[in-house]
C-alpha cells in the first residue's frame, strides 16, 4: 500500500514521458525494481555506518576535542595556541612536511620512470614478475621493513660491515646513519617508488602508439613528441600519484618509530608521545596537531582529486 | 559485631584447625552444604542476620584477612580476573599457575595481559558499571593516580611491615610486589672491557654503542636510564637536568645510538650496550643464550629503581580472590618467583637475611652489593624530572 502511494505521488512529481512510461509498466514488476533498489541500498547500509563509525565520528570527535578545554569542558582555543607556542611542534610539521615532500619527489620521479620502463617492456612474464614484487614492498613497512634496513644499514649492518672489512670504507664515520633524515628518506622511498609504478602503470600502458605515430608523421622530434604529446597526458596522473605518495608518508608513524624513536621529530610521533606515554598527557594539544595534519592532507587530497579529473576527462578521450 | 557470635566462630576456628577446617568444608560440601549455609546455619544460633554474607560480616577487608577465610571465600567466588598481567613478565606464568594449583580458582588473564597501566585503570573505571577485573599490577606513578580517581581498595596484607614506607600506600590502597633497577646490558662479543659506570661510557671509545629503551619522553625504562644518568653526572632526584646533559654529551662524543635497546637490536649488536632494566636484560641474557654473550652490571656511580605496585579493583567482582591474590605473590613462594623472573622483589631483603633465596637463583643475579646504589625517587620527584625531560630532551639532546 505504501509503495503504491509513493509511486502515484513520484506519478506526479515527475510529469511528462519518463512518468507516462512508469505508468504503463505493470505494478508487479515495477515493485520488483523497487525491492532491488531497496536491497542495493541496505547492502550499503553495513559500509556506510561504517565509514561514519570508523572514519567520519574520529574526525569529528577530533575536531571536539581540539577546540574544548580539558579542564572545564567548554569551548576553547587553548590545544592551538600550545601548539604555536612551542616551536618543536611547528618543526615537527616542517620535518614531516619535508620527509613527506623530498620522499615524494624522488620516489615519483623514480617510480614514473621505472613505471614507464615497465608499461613498454615485451616480456609479459618479467612485467608481472616486477609487478607482484611492487604490490609487495609498497606495502611493506612498519617494524618489520625498519629492522631490515637496521640489518642492512645500521651500524651493525650486513652491508655497513661488508663495506667496513673490505673497502675500508666507514659508512658511520662519513655522516650516514640509517636514524637521521636521510636514512629515513632511503627507507620510506624504499616503499614510495614501487607505490607510484602501481599508480601511474595505467597511465604509461595508456599511451597509444597512434599518438607516437601521428606525432611522427607530422615531424615531431622524440623530444618534441614527449615534451608536446605523451607529458600533458601523463601530467595530471603523475602529480596524482605524488600526491599520493606525500599523503602516503605524511601519516606514516610505524616505521619511522621503530626506526629512530623520537629522534626525528615528525607529528605522529609528537601525537603519540601526547595521548600515550610518560609525557604530561595532553589530549588537547594532541587533538589540535592531529587537525593540523588534516588540514594539510585535505588540502593535498583536495588537489589530487582535481588532478584525478583532469587524468581521467584525457583517458576518456583517448578510449 | 554480635559478641555472641564472635565466640561461636572462635569456637569453630579452634574447633577446626586450618587443615582440618577445609577437610570439614569440603566434606560438608559433598554432604551438600555449601560454605555459605554453614554460615547460615551459624548466623541462626546467633542473632538475627543483617543481611551481609554472614562470613563476610564480621572481615575487615582492608586487611590483613586470615588466609582460610579469604581461601573458603575465594572458592565461593570462582575464579579471579587478572588484568595486565603477561605471563612471560616477571615469571608470571609461575605466579598463575601456583595461584591456580594452590587455591584451585581459575584465572582469567589472557584477554589482558599486555595491558598497559594506563588501560588497567580504564577497566577498572568502567567496573564501576558493569563490574570486571579483580587485580591489576601498574607502574608506580600509576598507584597515586588510581587512589586519586577513586578506582582501588584498600588492603595490607599478612606482610605489609616487611615492605619499605616509600614504596607503599601508608593506607593501603597499593603496595610495591618488585623493582627492577637500571642497568647496563652489555654485548660482550663487541665490548670487550665491559663500562661499570656511566662515566666510562662517556669518556671511552663506544662509537654508535651505547642505546635506551625508547624516547624518554614515552617509554618509562628510558626515562629512568636519564634519570640514573643525572645521579652519576652530579644532579639528583631532584635534580635530572645533568642527565639530560649527560645524554647531550654522549650523542655528541658519538657513542649514544637512537636505535632502540630491543632484543632484536640486541642480538645483532646494533645496540652494543643497553641501559635499561636489569630484568629484561638479564631476561634477553638467558634467552639470546650465547648469540651474543650478554653481561648485565648496575653501574657503580648511579641507579635508579622502577617499582611496580599491585592494586585491587574497588568495584572487584571477586574481592576475595583478588585479595587472595594479593597474599600469594607477596609470599614467600611468590616473591621467589619474581625474583626467578629477575624482577627483585619487594621483601628481598627479608628473604635474602632469612636464607630463603636459593643459592643457584642468586648466582644468576648481579651481585647484592651492586645494588647498594639504586634509589628510590618518589612520585613528586618523578613528575618533576619528567615534566623536565619532555621540555628539554627534543632540543637540548637531539636537536629537534
Amino acid at each position: 500500500m505504501l509503495s503504491q502511494a509513493l509511486d502515484e505521488e513520484e506519478g506526479r512529481a515527475q510529469p511528462g514521458m519518463a512518468g507516462e512510461k512508469r505508468r504503463e509498466q505493470p505494478l508487479a514488476r515495477r515493485s520488483a525494481w523497487r525491492l532491488a533498489g531497496l536491497l542495493a541500498w541496505s547492502i550499503l547500509v553495513p559500509f556506510l555506518l561504517f565509514c561514519l563509525l570508523f572514519e567520519l565520528l574520529p574526525v569529528v570527535i577530533t575536531i571536539q576535542g581540539s577546540l574544548t578545554n580539558g579542564g572545564t569542558g567548554g569551548l576553547s582555543l587553548a590545544g592551538y595556541q600550545r601548539l604555536l607556542a612551542q616551536a618543536s611542534n611547528l618543526r615537527a610539521f616542517q620535518n614531516s612536511v619535508a620527509l613527506s615532500l623530498v620522499t615524494a619527489l624522488i620516489g615519483g620521479l623514480l617510480g614514473a620512470v621505472a613505471a614507464y620502463g615497465l608499461a613498454s617492456l615485451r616480456q609479459g612474464w618479467l612485467r608481472n614478475l616486477l609487478i607482484s614484487f611492487c604490490s609487495i614492498a609498497a606495502n611493506f613497512a612498519g617494524v618489520p621493513l625498519a629492522f631490515a634496513f637496521v640489518a642492512t644499514l645500521g651500524v651493525t649492518g650486513f652491508v655497513t660491515v661488508a663495506l667496513r672489512s673490505w673497502l675500508h670504507l666507514d659508512l658511520y664515520a662519513l655522516g650516514f646513519s640509517i636514524y637521521q633524515f636521510w636514512g629515513l628518506v632511503l627507507v620510506y622511498v624504499y616503499f614510495q617508488l614501487p607505490l607510484m609504478i602501481l599508480v601511474t602503470l595505467p597511465a604509461f600502458t595508456g599511451l597509444r602508439p597512434e599518438w607516437r605515430e601521428a606525432a611522427i608523421n607530422l615531424g615531431a622530434s622524440p623530444a618534441g613528441y614527449w615534451w608536446r604529446v605523451a607529458l600533458p597526458i601523463l601530467f595530471p596522473s603523475l602529480v596524482a600519484g605524488t600526491m599520493l605518495l606525500f599523503a602516503n608518508s605524511f601519516g606514516a608513524f610505524a616505521t619511522a618509530y621503530a626506526l629512530a624513536q623520537g629522534n626525528i621529530n615528525l607529528v605522529p610521533i609528537l601525537i603519540d608521545f601526547l595521548v600515550n606515554g610518560n609525557v604530561t598527557v595532553d589530549f588537547g594539544l594532541g587533538d589540535a596537531l592531529a587537525v593540523g595534519m588534516m588540514g594539510l592532507l585535505l588540502a593535498v587530497v583536495a588537489l589530487y582529486t582535481t588532478m584525478l579529473r583532469r587524468a581521467s576527462r584525457w583517458q576518456g578521450q583517448g578510449r | 559485631m554480635r559478641p555472641g557470635r564472635s565466640q561461636e566462630q572462635l569456637l569453630f576456628n579452634d574447633l577446626f584447625g586450618q587443615q582440618s577446617r577445609r577437610h570439614f568444608l569440603r566434606r560438608a560440601g559433598v554432604a551438600g552444604l555449601s560454605a555459605s549455609a554453614l554460615a547460615a546455619m551459624l548466623e541462626a544460633c546467633g542473632s538475627s542476620s543483617t543481611g551481609s554474607s554472614a562470613t563476610t560480616a564480621n572481615v575487615n577487608m582492608a586487611g590483613p584477612i586470615k588466609l582460610d577465610t579469604l581461601i573458603a571465600n575465594a572458592k565461593k567466588e570462582g575464579q579471579l580476573q587478572a588484568v595486565g598481567i603477561p605471563p612471560e613478565w616477571a615469571d608470571y606464568k609461575d605466579i598463575l599457575a601456583g595461584y591456580t594449583s594452590h587455591y584451585g580458582l581459575p584465572i582469567s588473564y589472557k584477554a589482558e595481559a599486555e595491558y598497559s597501566s594506563a588501560q588497567e585503570l580504564e577497566v577498572f573505571k568502567n567496573s564501576k558499571t558493569r563490574p570486571h577485573g579483580d587485580i591489576g599490577d601498574v607502574g608506580f606513578k600509576f598507584g597515586p593516580l588510581a587512589v586519586q580517581q577513586g578506582l582501588v581498595a584498600p588492603y595490607k596484607h599478612a606482610y605489609w611491615d616487611d615492605i619499605d614506607a616509600s614504596l607503599k600506600d601508608p593506607d593501603g590502597y597499593w603496595c610495591t610486589e618488585y623493582y627492577g633497577a637500571q642497568a647496563f646490558v652489555i654485548n660482550t662479543d663487541l665490548v670487550k672491557k665491559p663500562p661499570t659506570s656511566f662515566a666510562e661510557l662517556l669518556s671511552g671509545n663506544y662509537k654508535n654503542m651505547v642505546g635506551i629503551d625508547g624516547d624518554p619522553r614515552q617509554a618509562n625504562d628510558a626515562f629512568l636510564a636519564v634519570f640514573a644518568a643525572a645521579l652519576a653526572h652530579g644532579g639528583s632526584l631532584d635534580n635530572i637536568q645533568p642527565g639530560i646533559d649527560y645524554f647531550a654529551q654522549l650523542k655528541k662524543s658519538g657513542n649514544f645510538t637512537v636505535a632502540r635497546s630491543s632484543i632484536a637490536n640486541i642480538s645483532t649488536g646494533e645496540v652494543a650496550i643497553a641501559v635499561m632494566w636489569d630484568y629484561l636484560g638479564l631476561g634477553f641474557r638467558d634467552q639470546l643464550a650465547g648469540k651474543p654473550h650478554l653481561e648485565v652490571i648496575i653501574p657503580s656511580d648511579g641507579s635508579i629503581a622502577g617499582p611496580y605496585v599491585s592494586v585491587i579493583n574497588k568495584t572487584a567482582p571477586h574481592p576475595f580472590a583478588a585479595r587472595l591474590w594479593i597474599e600469594y605473590i607477596f609470599s614467600d613462594e611468590g616473591q621467589l618467583f619474581y625474583l626467578k623472573g629477575y624482577a627483585h622483589p619487594a621483601r628481598y631483603q627479608k628473604l635474602v637475611a632469612a636464607g630463603k633465596v636459593p643459592p643457584d637463583l642468586a648466582a644468576k643475579l648481579p651481585p647484592a652489593e651492586q645494588y647498594a646504589n639504586v634509589r628510590f625517587p618518589s612520585l613528586a620527584q618523578l613528575n618533576a624530572a619528567s615534566t623536565l625531560v619532555n621540555n628539554n630532551w627534543g632540543p637540548q639532546v637531539l636537536g629537534s
